[in-house]
């Protein structure tokens, strides 16, 4: 293959992965402090992304173009506005469920996921055909042979990266990121120390939550375009990548999510169907890694006290 | 002599208890059958909110006239069976309501498949969509080979348990999380595969002939003494012999020493394995069994819609599966019936919330997570012969 | 009825025949730590052994070794002359060795009768075609389970046996214990491995326990029983010999008076020698 075509796709690969590592994140982080898998979150992502498109498009009504300033205020829309729809969620519906059977957390998610679906085909005008997103970062390229070193697409990589590592800071730098590994390693024992535990689970929530957002804005900016059920396969890749890597490790959410982009593309390169069995790939690659390895390729530290 | 008499009251109580029970019964009947008859969205709204009132009035009497019932299982059983005959005959030349009431049907069929694989053995399955519909393709499949329809729908539930047992693997070495992961991928790769694969039909999916059971031609109008009802009482007439059996099915497995094991598996592994269990094994047990009965329904779906697309069993059909035995009352095959009609047919009578069906069962199974998790009834505790002396 | 403060008097130990149960360089790693190592343990058919140790001596890990829900890192395990190391915890069951858990590991929602049947199930399973269509013949084998369960019941507790068809939640701690044993029992294991059955219970209620588990085993004399405990009025009451675990190794072994004057045990327990 050639050189030029090959770096494409690794480019693509790398774009892909990102994605899957800031949905990945946030699954392991909500795992960590509560033992609680989110399943809305993908949702969250795509939430957080139609939240972006409108602040764009009351922006543009006011006038308001400056790329640097929409890109930001869209970013920071996004991001905010799926911080309080995550602690909103972990308030309402995850904190109180806490003591009941975990299929009802996990039943409880997966209808507010189906449930922020709805809302944005319902109630967002034309919200059941994809929307475009608009082009906020620079179209500049370079031609090197096959590949186009794209800049938008580097700058997105760059940001996502840098978000990532800005959340692996906070956990594992500030004092917040203590008491939030605290909470997850023990919460009764953090509890006696004297860490507020429910605000530790809202604050890791609106974390988690505002990464998905970003992530959203990421996706609509890469791919142009969004649509009201993005959420589903994005949320069961993510969560996968998480498993993969080991539920509760953030490097691991990392791997999982490269790891998952790597399989999508080379799955794309290398079977001979039509990109119409891309997504049937990703989901059979999902239960088949599920089955391989359940617990993760980094084992889970935890088991059941006999 | 006291004794004698104190034991004669308490027959007759018992006696006036069980005809309450019936006439309540009875009255549920006549209110389904107005609610599938009318049109009028104020007989509708009327009717829900008379349903609604009598559903909190009852609360406090209920549990006296359903023990009544479930003293007598065969007694309850052929009551509502005798019910729901009466509605479907008031409605004999209505196609629309009839139909609907088949619909409810079939689904109860699955939903109590499902019932087993989540209530008893604790297995979370959210590829519910996808087990109907591989019936369903079967069945479309086969019947345009010319195999005999009887076949067809049997060969619907062994496909199904077939593709089920490719799922198996992976459900039993994954736990919580990470099955509802691996049958929600399944789920959607499911419907997924559909739409790209045209060998199957593709987005638009296949053509279906009704069902003829050994000359029994369901697609054909009864003619009886006269007066002409629509064809849609012979799929009535198999469905409810299906949903019947089905029914009956799960309560003998729950009263069993295999319901038993189910529930040990679903409560505590690890004990169920100490004292001898064989988890593996009531695992595929419970998931074969489910995927089967979902997959037979299927079958009669597809003959009795005659046509079926990708679309019909997507995720968020499994999701309705579910929202179904989560309503009912997980555990509960009783509550299935109640709960499917009132998650397939209020939204196809009121039309204007048929769009919005989806966000109001993702609300609607919040809510009952959050204040009333055990449903609609409740699971009660197991009972193997109800009304012996032990 | 034993009174208190009685031992139990056990069959004769005849030291020439071959232990019931016999553990050779047991060991068990998780990671780094060693739970268990190089045990040389025995036990004799018909005796009440006593295991003892300071926490994390690795007491229940031993149980859980045996009764394989862990798979052992070393050594082996023979049970009545059979290899049964590394088994499955269903073949373990089966080859007659039964459990109590330190946390009780009842399941609360389902009756007292269906806990104790969850013991039976290698009896009583015979398919899923057997339970749905077979139905007179399950009532019958129902009805008689229901008498032997009453019958269990009886031996500890009448009240309890009334109570069968209650919801296991709905009883207190001590019945709940009662339920476990009697669950252990249905099958009539060869050897039951009791972990800490005082726990969480008074002075006056593991008492009574105490006197339960004694009828029991008046009722089957072949009974072989082993003991975890922390209550040491219990290891003296209830056992004739028991052994000492510190990190995973025997420390001491004997009669429980001489075990708790030596040395070594009362180092393992306090730290430092009482005076």
């Amino acid at each position: 293959m050639d050189a030029g075509v090959l770096a494409q796709y690794v480019f693509n690969g790398v774009m892909l992965g990102v994605i899957y590592a800031m949905v990945a994140v946030g699954f392991t982080l909500f795992f960590g402090v509560l033992d609680v898998i989110q399943f809305a979150h993908g949702d969250v992502v795509m939430a957080g992304a139609f939240v972006g498109l409108a602040t764009y498009l009351a922006l543009h009504a006011l006038g308001i173009a400056a790329p640097a300033v929409v890109v930001l205020v869209v970013a920071c829309a996004a991001g905010l506005g799926m911080a309080l729809l995550g602690a909103v969620i972990a308030r309402w519906l995850i904190l109180p469920l806490r003591a009941a059977p975990a299929f009802n957390t996990l039943l409880v998610t997966l209808m507010l996921g189906s449930i922020l679906r709805e809302l944005v085909r319902l109630f967002y005008p034309n919200g059941s055909n994809p929307q475009p997103f608009p082009r906020l970062l620079p179209a500049a390229s370079a031609n090197l042979g096959h590949f186009t070193l794209r800049l938008d697409t580097t700058l997105l990589i760059v940001t996502g990266l840098v978000t990532i590592v800005i959340v692996n800071l906070v956990v594992r730098r500030t004092r917040l990121g203590l008491a939030i590994r605290a909470v997850a390693q023990d919460s009764e024992t953090a509890r006696v120390m004297g860490i507020d535990f429910e605000r530790v689970v809202l604050v890791t929530f609106a974390i988690g939550s505002a990464l998905a957002g970003f992530a959203g804005v990421v996706y609509g900016l890469y791919y142009n375009e969004v649509n009201f059920d993005i959420g589903l396969l994005l949320g069961v890749i993510g969560f996968s990548a998480a498993v993969v890597g080991g539920l509760g490790s953030i490097y691991g959410a990392i791997l999982g999510g490269f790891l998952f982009a790597a399989l999508q593309t080379i799955g794309s390169v290398a079977l001979p169907v039509s990109s119409a069995y891309n997504n049937v790939f990703a989901f059979a690659v999902v239960i088949v890694l599920m089955t391989w390895k359940p617990t993760g390729l980094i084992a889970e530290p935890a088991s059941e006290r006999v | 002599m006291t004794g004698t008499a104190a034991s004669r009251v308490a027959v007759d109580s018992q006696r006036t208890d069980l005809v309450v029970a019936a006439a309540a019964v009875a009255a549920i009947g006549a209110w389904l059958w107005a609610f599938l008859a009318t049109d009028r969205v104020g007989v509708l709204a009327t009717l829900l909110a008379v349903a609604a009132v009598a559903f909190v009035l009852a609360q406090r009497a209920a549990p006296r006239y359903r023990r009544a019932l479930t003293a007598r299982p065969r007694v309850a059983t052929s009551l509502v069976v005798l019910v729901v005959c009466a509605v479907a005959a008031a409605l004999r030349d209505q196609s629309y309501p009839l139909l609907m009431l088949c619909t409810v049907l079939l689904f109860v069929v699955a939903c109590v498949g499902l019932d087993i694989q989540i209530g008893h053995c604790g297995i979370v399955n959210f590829a519910g969509a996808a087990f109907f519909g591989t019936g369903a393709y079967t069945a479309a499949v086969l019947a345009a080979r010319g195999v005999p329809h009887l076949a067809v729908i049997a060969a619907g539930g062994v496909v199904a348990a077939l593709v089920g047992s490719l799922l198996i693997l992976p459900v039993l070495r994954t736990r919580g999380y990470y099955a509802a992961l691996v049958t929600i991928a399944f789920g959607i790769l499911f419907s997924t595969f559909l739409e790209v694969n045209d060998a199957l039909g593709g987005p638009q999916g296949l053509k279906l002939h009704g069902i003829d059971l050994f000359g029994w031609k369901l697609n054909r109008d009864v003619t009886l003494g006269g007066s002409t009802a629509s064809f849609y009482v012979n799929y009535f007439v198999l469905s409810l012999a299906l949903a019947v059996a089905a029914f009956v099915f799960a309560r003998r497995v729950e009263r069993s020493w295999l319901g038993l094991a189910f529930d040990a598996v679903r409560l505590d592994e690890i004990a169920a394995a100490t004292f001898g269990i064989g988890v593996a094994r009531a695992k595929i047990v419970a998931f074969t069994l489910g995927n089967l009965l979902c997959g037979i329904a299927g079958a009669v779906y597809a003959m009795m819609q005659g046509f079926i697309a990708p679309n019909n069993f997507t995720f968020g059909e499994s999701l309705i599966l579910v929202s179904i035995v989560i309503l009912g009352g997980i555990g509960n095959p009783l509550g299935i019936l109640p709960a499917a009609l009132i998650i397939v047919v209020v939204p196809q009578k009121l039309q204007f919330i048929q769009e919005y069906r989806f966000l109001l069962y993702g609300v609607l199974v919040v809510l009952i997570l959050l204040f009333r998790p055990e449903g609609l009834l409740p699971r009660r505790i197991r009972e193997y012969f109800p009304g012996s002396a032990a | 009825m034993t009174a208190a403060g009685e031992t139990a008097n056990g069959p004769t130990r005849d030291t020439a025949a071959a232990p019931l149960l016999a553990c050779a360089k047991l060991t068990m790693r998780f990671g780094g730590l060693v739970a268990l190592d190089a045990l040389d343990l025995h036990v004799v058919r018909g005796e009440i052994l006593g295991l003892i140790g300071p926490n994390g001596s690795g007491k229940t890990t031993f149980f859980n070794v045996l009764t394989g829900l862990y798979r052992a890192s070393g050594g082996r395990i023979a049970f009545a002359g059979r290899d049964i190391t590394g088994l499955a915890p269903q073949a373990v069951y089966r080859a007659g060795i039964a459990r109590t858990f330190q946390r009780s590991r009842l399941c609360l929602p389902l009756t007292v009768f269906d806990n104790v049947m969850i013991g039976n199930h290698l009896r009583l399973s015979r398919g899923t075609g057997f339970n749905v269509f077979r139905r007179r013949a399950l009532r019958r084998q129902y009805e008689e389970s229901v008498e032997a369960a009453r019958a269990l019941a009886v031996i500890f507790n009448p009240q309890l046996a009334a109570r069968l068809f209650d919801a296991a939640g709905a009883l207190d701690m001590i019945d709940r214990r009662r339920v476990e044993i009697c669950r252990a029992l249905v099958n009539a294991p060869r050897l039951l491995l009791l972990d800490e059955p005082s726990a969480g219970m008074t002075r006056g209620e593991t008492r009574e326990l105490m006197d339960d588990i004694l009828q029991v085993r008046a009722a089957r004399p072949a009974l072989t029983i082993v003991i975890i405990e922390h209550e040491m009025n219990v290891i003296e009451r209830m056992t004739q010999r028991c052994v000492v675990l510190n990190y995973g190794r025997k420390i001491a072994e004997g009669p429980f008076r001489a075990v708790a004057a030596e040395r070594g045990v009362q180092e393992a327990y306090l730290g430092q020698v009482v005076a």
